[in-house]
């Protein structure tokens, strides 16, 4: 899941320039989910910037459960359902992530867009009204070492060799109400039998694997990852 | 050769003490406060951005102690510079005259006056240790033969009072193993507490150089308690510091922290103070520590 939440009215209506027509294009997924881009919230903004004197020429959302970054939804939504109201549009306002924004530009060959939400992380949606983040996509995933808890992301200085010396009464030192990362992987790896792990150095991360922008190719039964730790490729067939 | 490194190899009882580079360039009263501290103490540290708040370097102004005599501890925190530029500065710091490195995670920004800023935290305190150790040994954290190799006494820190404690000893334990080869402590209150500590990482053979905070008053002890990691002032100490009247508490502070230092004499290799600006009282307590 991509978080992410809505910007102010006011951010996004300072960003559009005086006519400018607008279509409002929400994602029926994470955006959804997040209640910041589904088909009502997308209804909703239509709504508000209309009665702040935009002018907005039409609203869509790909059907609930389908993401809008998927280009091929995207495409389908833009060019051949919404059509005519599309025509008439000088600039979309995206109510999705920021790949959702750029599925945008793709469908509709390279559109003005504006971001109506600021996409905040990757987690884990625990119940309907409360998701977390247990991963920063690093590419290179330690968590064997760490009883599958991961320290770059629940650690707030990603530490990797233990704890600071901030934690106070299990709290980490930038927030008394959040848990200390290296606590929870240490009750963890004690429970596990597995404090052994914790004793073997870990040694700093390979950030190449965090280069950006990465990618990720697939083909029948092989998949490549793309980053500036080079190409590593996992098939049947490799 | 270090100082401290020479005295603690000869497991000498050993004193260090710090200051904290001021918020713009008038360092000449830091070095100073230094200097009058210089006779009675091994080495000082220089803290680096201590607390998240910019400030004058570290390296600069262990630079400028050197330059006067006096030896310094470099402070390196891991929070704001990425494993080239840490490496990078280790080196400098040789050639500017700089023996001792502390190597220390740092403060989140956050709780700093850059919140916004970006924590780089690129190394943690183990694996800075490493990459300082493997200087030492003529190749930098890659494996890349240097041209000329320091020769660092590296040291870092521990929190005796922690709990649980055990991750702390394990941390220590990497530290030791990465090149750690002596800790400055968090601030330590209680004798038996340091002691139980002491035993348990006996089996680590690192000089420790327990930290000691002078107390200001009774006020400062319990905001201490409430909101520093890893302190625990106990209540007999607040009721001492309660007991004496503002003009008196200078006396009371410096009396408790020269008992303290005397109990934990046997138990250690050292101390290091931290005076927070009350600078002026450290040579009483060393008198009143009999050192
Ligand atoms: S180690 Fe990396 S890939 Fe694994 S959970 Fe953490 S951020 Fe995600
Ligand atoms: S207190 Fe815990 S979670 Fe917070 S930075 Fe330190 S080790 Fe990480």
């Amino acid at each position: 899941m991509h978080a992410t939440i809505q910007k102010p009215l006011k951010e996004i209506i300072n960003a559009l320039s005086k006519d400018e027509k607008v279509f409002v294009v929400g994602c029926g997924n994470c955006a959804e989910k997040c209640r910041s881009g589904g088909e009502e919230q997308a209804r909703e903004m239509k709504a508000r910037l209309e009665k702040e004197g935009v002018r907005v020429v039409g609203y869509a959302a790909t059907a609930s459960g389908s993401s809008l970054c998927k280009l091929a939804a995207a495409k389908k939504l833009l060019l051949e359902e919404h059509k005519e109201e599309v025509a008439k549009a000088d600039s979309f306002l995206i109510l999705a992530c920021g790949q959702g924004i750029h599925t945008v530009i793709d469908a509709t060959g390279g559109a003005v867009v504006h971001p109506g939400c600021d996409t905040i992380f990757g987690g884990e949606t625990v119940s309907d009204d409360f998701i977390t983040e247990y991963c920063s996509l690093c590419g290179e995933c330690i968590v064997e070492a760490t009883g599958g808890l991961c320290p770059v992301t629940i650690c707030s200085k990603g530490l990797l060799n233990g704890p600071c010396g901030g934690a106070k009464e299990g709290k980490c030192e930038v927030d008394k109400e959040q848990d200390c990362g290296w606590q929870l992987i240490y009750d963890r790896l004690k429970e596990l039998g597995k404090l052994d792990l914790f004793r073997q150095y870990q040694s700093p991360k390979n950030y190449a694997k965090r280069s950006n922008p990465r990618s990720l190719k697939l083909e029948e039964k092989r998949a490549t990852f793309k980053s500036l730790a080079g190409l590593r490729t996992i098939g049947q067939d490799r | 050769m270090s100082v401290l490194k020479d005295r603690l190899t000869k497991s000498e009882f050993v004193i260090t003490s710090e200051i904290g580079p001021p918020k713009g360039i008038n360092i000449e009263p830091h070095l100073k406060e230094a200097e009058e501290l210089k006779d009675r103490v091994s080495a000082i540290n220089v803290t680096d951005n201590q607390s998240s708040v910019m400030r004058f370097g570290s390296l600069a102004t262990c630079h400028l102690l050197a330059k006067r005599g006096i030896e310094p501890v470099f402070q390196v925190v891991t929070r704001d510079r990425n494993r080239i530029a840490l490496q990078s500065d280790l080196l400098s710091a040789w050639g500017l005259g700089v023996e001792n490195v502390l190597c220390l995670t740092g403060d989140h920004p956050s709780l700093g006056d850059h919140p916004e800023s970006k924590p780089v935290y690129d190394l943690d305190s183990v694996q800075l240790l490493q990459a300082a150790d493997s200087l030492n040994q003529g190749k930098d954290l890659v494996g890349n033969e240097l041209d000329g190799k320091p020769d660092f006494f590296l040291g870092a820190v521990v929190t005796p009072a922690a709990d649980p404690l055990e991750p702390q000893i394990i941390k220590m334990e990497k530290k030791v193993k990465a090149g750690a080869r002596f800790f400055q402590t968090q601030a330590v209150y209680d004798a038996g507490q340091f002691a139980r500590f002491m035993k348990e990482v006996a089996y680590l053979k690192v000089p420790v150089l327990a930290g000691i905070v002078l107390l200001k008053s009774a006020g400062m002890a319990k905001f201490m308690n409430e909101n520093v990691a890893g302190v625990n002032v106990p209540q007999d100490l607040i009721d001492e510091m309660k007991s004496v009247s503002k003009e008196d508490r200078p006396k009371k502070s410096i009396e408790i922290a020269g008992r303290l230092i005397k109990e934990l004499k046997p138990l250690c290799q050292g101390v290091h103070i931290m005076p927070l600006g009350w600078d002026k009282y450290v040579p009483q307590v060393l008198d009143a520590a009999g050192l």
